[in-house]
This record gives C-alpha cells, sequence and structure tokens, in this order.
C-alpha cells in the first residue's frame, strides 16, 4: 500500500517514526509469543529438570513416540476433533436458526436480540458453575423438568464420559451462540430487502426463500465462524477444567486439556511441549481442509451458475 | 408486511420462547441457589420458582474473615484488567496506526501474523513463560499478570484499530497537512479525537476478557492476596458451600453484564470486525 502524504514528513523521518510506534508491540509479541513458541519446540525434543528448570537430556523425538503410541492418544485426538466438530456445526445451525428468527419482525425481537448477547459477559468459569450446577443429577435443573414431563429423571450426567463430553458440547455451544449469532445476522442483513420480496412476488414461500436466497448468500462467509469456533472449542479450558477436570475417565480430556496435565499436574514439560506441538498441527491441519473444502464449494457454485 | 398466519406466530413464539429458556436457566438457577438457604439447595424438594429470598450467602461472603477473599480478589482483578486494557490500547494504537497509514516494511505480513497468533493454543508458549516467570520473579506478581494480560489483547486491539484508522478518510489527514499541521498535532488533534469510539470499544473489549480471564491467574499466581475473581471462584467451588459459591458467581458476573447491556453497540461492533479476517 503507497501512501501519497509522506512527504511532508520526510520518508526518512517517518519510517523512524513507523519503528518508533511499532516497536512497543513488536517486542511484547516476540517475548511473549515468538520467543517461547520456538523454546516449547526446543522443550519437545527433550525432558525438563523440575527442579532447576534447565534442560536435563535431549531425547530427540522420544517425546512425540511416548504420545503416539500411547493407548490414551487416539481416543484422545479423536474425541478432541468430535468435540470440535460438534461445538462448530451445532453452533452454527443453532446460529442460523436464531439469525432467522430475530430477522422476523415481531414483538418482543429487540428484547431477543439481547438476551442472545448474554452468555458472552459470563466469566467461562461461571458458566462451567452454572451448568455443572444444571446437570447435577440431585437437584439439576435438567434432572427436575426430566421427572415434570413424567421421566426417571436420575441421569448422573457427570457420572459418564459420553454424556459429560456432551455436556461439555452444550456449554460450549452456549457459550459461542451470541459471537456466531451476532456474525451469521449481520451477513443475513447485507441481503437487501428487494431481493427477500421480490422472492415473496414471486411466489416463493418462507422457507423457499430462505433456503433460495437467504442461505447461499451467507454460507459462503460462515467458514471464517467455522474456523473460529473450531479454534475456540480446541483451546477450551477454562470450562472442562471447572466442569469435569477432564474426566470422568478422561471422558472429557481434549488434547489441549492434556497438554495442562502433562505440564502443569504431572510437571513433564517435554512431553507437554510435544503434546502442544501435536494439537498445533491438529488444529493447522483442520482448518486448512475447511479452507480446502470452502474453495471446491465456491468453484463449484460458479461452475453452475 | 404481510401478515402473518396464527400457526406462524405460534410457530416464532415458540421457538423464541425455547430459546430464552436456553440462554437464560442457568443464569436463573445460579441467581436462585444464591438466594435459598443451604438446607433448601440440597432437597430434592427445592422449587423452581422460590417460595422466599434470603440475602445471607451474600453478606456472608463479604465478611473479611471469609475464605475466600471476594473483595480482594474484585479490587485485584480491577487493578489488573483496568492497566491491562489501558496498556493494551496505549501500545497498540500507534501500531496501528504505523501498520495502517505509514510505510512499514511488510505490514501487511506483520498484521496477518498478528492475528493468526490467536489460532495457537495459548499452552505452546505458556510453558517457557511459566519457567521464565519464576526466574525473573514475576510469578505471583501483579506486574507478572500484567505483562501477559496486556500482550494476550494486544493482537486483537492492533487489528481492530487497524480497522478504525482505516475507516478515517486519508484526505482528512491529507488537508491537515496542506494546512501546516505538524505530525504531532496530526496525530493529537486530528487523529486521536476521530479514534476515540474504537479507542473507548477497545478499553471496554479488553476490560471484560482481561476480567473474565482464568487460565493465567491459574498458572502464574499461587498465592491468596493476589487472586484475581475466576480464580477465586474456582477455588471457592471446593472450599465453599454452594449457596454462597453461587453469590460470588452472580457477584462477578454482574460486572461484564452491566457493561455489555450498556454498551452491546460498542461490543458487537468490536465482535464484528474481530471477526473480519
Amino acid at each position: 500500500m503507497t501512501n501519497p502524504r509522506l512527504h511532508i514528513l520526510g520518508l526518512k523521518k517517518e519510517k523512524r517514526l513507523a519503528w518508533l510506534f511499532v516497536l512497543p508491540t513488536l517486542t511484547l509479541v516476540v517475548g511473549v509469543y515468538a520467543y517461547p513458541i520456538l523454546t516449547t519446540l526446543v522443550y519437545s525434543v527433550t525432558t525438563i529438570d523440575i527442579a532447576t528448570y534447565t534442560i536435563r537430556e535431549f531425547v530427540g523425538l522420544g517425546n512425540f513416540q511416548y504420545i503416539i503410541s500411547n493407548e490414551f492418544f487416539s481416543p484422545t485426538l479423536i474425541r478432541t476433533i468430535y468435540f470440535g466438530m460438534m461445538v462448530v456445526v451445532m453452533t452454527i445451525l443453532l446460529a442460523i436458526g436464531v439469525s432467522l428468527l430475530i430477522n422476523i419482525n415481531f414483538k418482543g425481537n429487540k428484547i431477543l436480540k439481547i438476551i442472545i448477547l448474554l452468555p458472552w459477559a459470563v466469566p467461562p468459569v461461571v458458566s462451567g458453575v452454572m451448568w455443572s450446577q444444571m446437570f447435577q443429577y440431585e437437584f439439576g435443573f435438567i434432572n427436575k423438568i426430566i421427572k415434570i414431563f413424567g421421566g426417571q429423571g436420575d441421569t448422573i450426567w457427570l457420572g459418564s464420559p459420553t454424556l459429560a463430553l456432551h455436556v461439555l458440547i452444550i456449554t460450549e455451544i452456549w457459550r459461542w451462540l451470541p459471537f456466531a449469532t451476532l456474525f451469521i445476522f449481520a451477513a443475513m442483513q447485507t441481503i437487501p430487502r428487494s431481493v427477500i420480496e421480490a422472492a415473496a412476488i414471486d411466489g416463493a414461500g418462507y422457507f423457499k426463500t430462505v433456503k433460495g436466497v437467504i442461505l447461499p448468500i451467507i454460507v459462503p462467509g460462515i467458514i471464517p465462524v467455522a474456523i473460529f469456533l473450531f479454534v475456540s472449542a480446541m483451546k477450551a479450558f477454562d470450562t472442562i477444567f471447572v466442569l469435569t477436570a477432564g474426566g470422568p475417565r478422561s471422558g472429557t480430556t481434549t488434547l489441549n486439556y492434556l497438554v495442562y496435565l502433562q505440564g502443569f499436574q504431572q510437571f513433564k514439560f517435554g512431553r507437554a511441549a510435544a503434546t502442544a506441538y501435536i494439537l498445533t498441527f491438529v488444529i493447522l491441519a483442520v482448518i486448512f481442509t475447511m479452507f480446502l473444502v470452502n474453495r471446491l464449494l465456491s468453484q463449484r457454485r460458479s461452475m453452475n451458475a | 408486511m404481510l401478515k402473518r398466519s396464527f400457526l406462524t406466530n405460534v410457530i416464532i413464539y415458540l421457538s423464541s420462547a425455547l430459546l430464552v429458556i436456553f440462554i437464560l436457566s442457568p443464569l436463573y438457577v445460579v441467581v436462585i441457589t444464591s438466594l435459598q438457604l443451604e438446607k433448601d439447595i440440597r432437597s430434592p424438594n427445592l422449587n423452581l420458582i422460590p417460595q422466599y429470598l434470603d440475602f445471607r450467602h451474600y453478606l456472608e461472603i463479604f465478611k473479611p474473615d471469609h475464605i475466600v477473599p471476594v473483595l480482594p480478589a474484585m479490587r485485584n482483578s480491577l487493578i489488573v484488567s483496568t492497566l491491562a486494557a489501558l496498556f493494551s490500547v496505549l501500545i497498540a494504537t500507534p501500531a496501528a496506526y504505523a501498520l495502517n497509514r505509514m510505510h512499514f516494511p511488510k505490514s501487511k505480513m506483520i498484521l496477518r501474523m498478528l492475528i493468526s497468533i490467536y489460532i495457537l493454543p495459548t499452552l505452546l508458549f505458556i510453558i517457557p513463560l511459566y519457567i521464565a516467570w519464576v526466574n525473573l520473579g514475576l510469578f505471583d506478581t501483579y506486574l507478572g499478570l500484567l505483562i501477559l494480560y496486556t500482550t494476550f489483547m494486544l493482537p486483537f486491539s492492533v487489528w481492530v484499530l487497524g480497522s478504525f484508522v482505516k475507516a478515517i478518510p486519508i484526505e482528512i489527514e491529507e488537508a491537515a497537512k496542506i494546512d501546516g499541521a505538524t505530525t504531532n498535532q496530526l496525530l493529537t488533534k486530528i487523529m486521536i479525537p476521530l479514534l476515540r469510539p474504537g479507542l473507548f470499544a477497545c478499553l471496554i473489549f479488553s476490560f471484560v476478557l482481561s476480567w473474565v480471564e482464568f487460565a493465567t491467574p491459574l498458572i502464574f499466581t499461587s498465592e491468596i492476596k493476589i487472586i484475581t475473581v475466576s480464580l477465586g471462584l474456582y477455588r471457592s467451588t471446593v472450599d465453599i458451600q454452594i449457596g454462597q459459591l453461587a453469590a460470588a458467581a452472580v457477584i462477578i458476573t454482574l460486572p461484564v453484564i452491566l457493561i455489555t447491556l450498556i454498551l452491546q453497540k460498542q461490543i458487537q461492533q468490536v465482535v464484528l470486525i474481530g471477526a473480519d479476517r
């Protein structure tokens, strides 16, 4: 990007000023992100002495080998990706539904828009506490509702690995719904009223309009939201920590939580560093795949058009 | 506007009701729990609609000798979050301006790299930082937390403020220069005032995200005197009764809920810009 108005200050002087402006940011970013990321890479091929916090020995790819060949690895990997994908798909579907709803003009629409925003303001620790109370088996809200509707209402939600994982998924959906809705609703509002009205005049019913006009316009913009949600799910920590602490029987231990356990419960920093890099690789691979799928889909769309 | 059939209206209000229940029921449950006596919370015949309201848990958690220091935790969080928001905006503003409006080598690439930091899992850089913080004596200090909070918000702030900078027409700057404004005047008298809404939104956003931060104090602090709200709340899940826990949850959530309600326009704006990569 060239800039036409610099010459008043003089190019040399302006460049010096620009460096001055950027330097504090770059210093912090290098110190707190870049340097540690490289150090983690070094740690991943070592074992760390936790009495002195120094490298004890280099083990080559030993940490990676240990993790990948361990029996906990593939269940954890599958669980992590399943968890991420469920959060992405369910949140987006729900957000599309909610956006369609608040796009309709009806009484109470404004209040609904505000209520939708609320989970954003709830600290993740609090939402962990709230949802663990909701799913508490004796006095929890969920079991109570089930009883009211005539069910048994004695499910021990957080006692089973599979159920607990899905409680966690619900908690994450609840937490990210405001963001996803905000984004998708904004995309929906870029559609001119006239387009929707034209569809109505053509005799297309509401669902036909949604399918034929609204969805095709918002779907291409969904990939960034999907990436954001996936990354957030991969980084989920607070809710897991408070809700289940990775249990029961590791049923809610994602790769990210595994890094924490290895690093700050077992103090095996080398192993944790290796797992962190495996997680990073998984995230990048999934994002890359999402981009690829998006590319292929948009190519097909343009061919159809 | 077409007239809607009765059935359509039923569908609209029914789905709205379900949505509201999904969003609000956990909040409702925690508020109700905070207002019931401990013996009733634990009893199986606890009502979803309370028979009485009792504020004792709130009085209890604010007592100075309480096992989880809610008030000091709020003070700590207030100090660290406010300073972190101020510093991140203070540091990000000149960078956002330089990277979007001045000659700087590879400015676009730097911006892209800054925002892609958020793709990486936080634990990828936490381990060396933990070791460094212990060695540098930053563990368990305000300064240690402050540096981390500020830097965690920094790429986002540069990005968001950058889009506010880009929204200011370049002609305004040119006109000011033609009128003989010095660089100093241009920045302080023209850019900063024009950026004010962006700066404000960014401050609020950084404050809220720092307020709810959990993993950083969990890993980088251990002493009770430096405890922050999120961590304090977690510690209380181990130590105190459910009623008091719920009361503490309400107290630490209330400020951020209020900020969100009052400033929803600004927050929505920042979220949308932040998402717009």
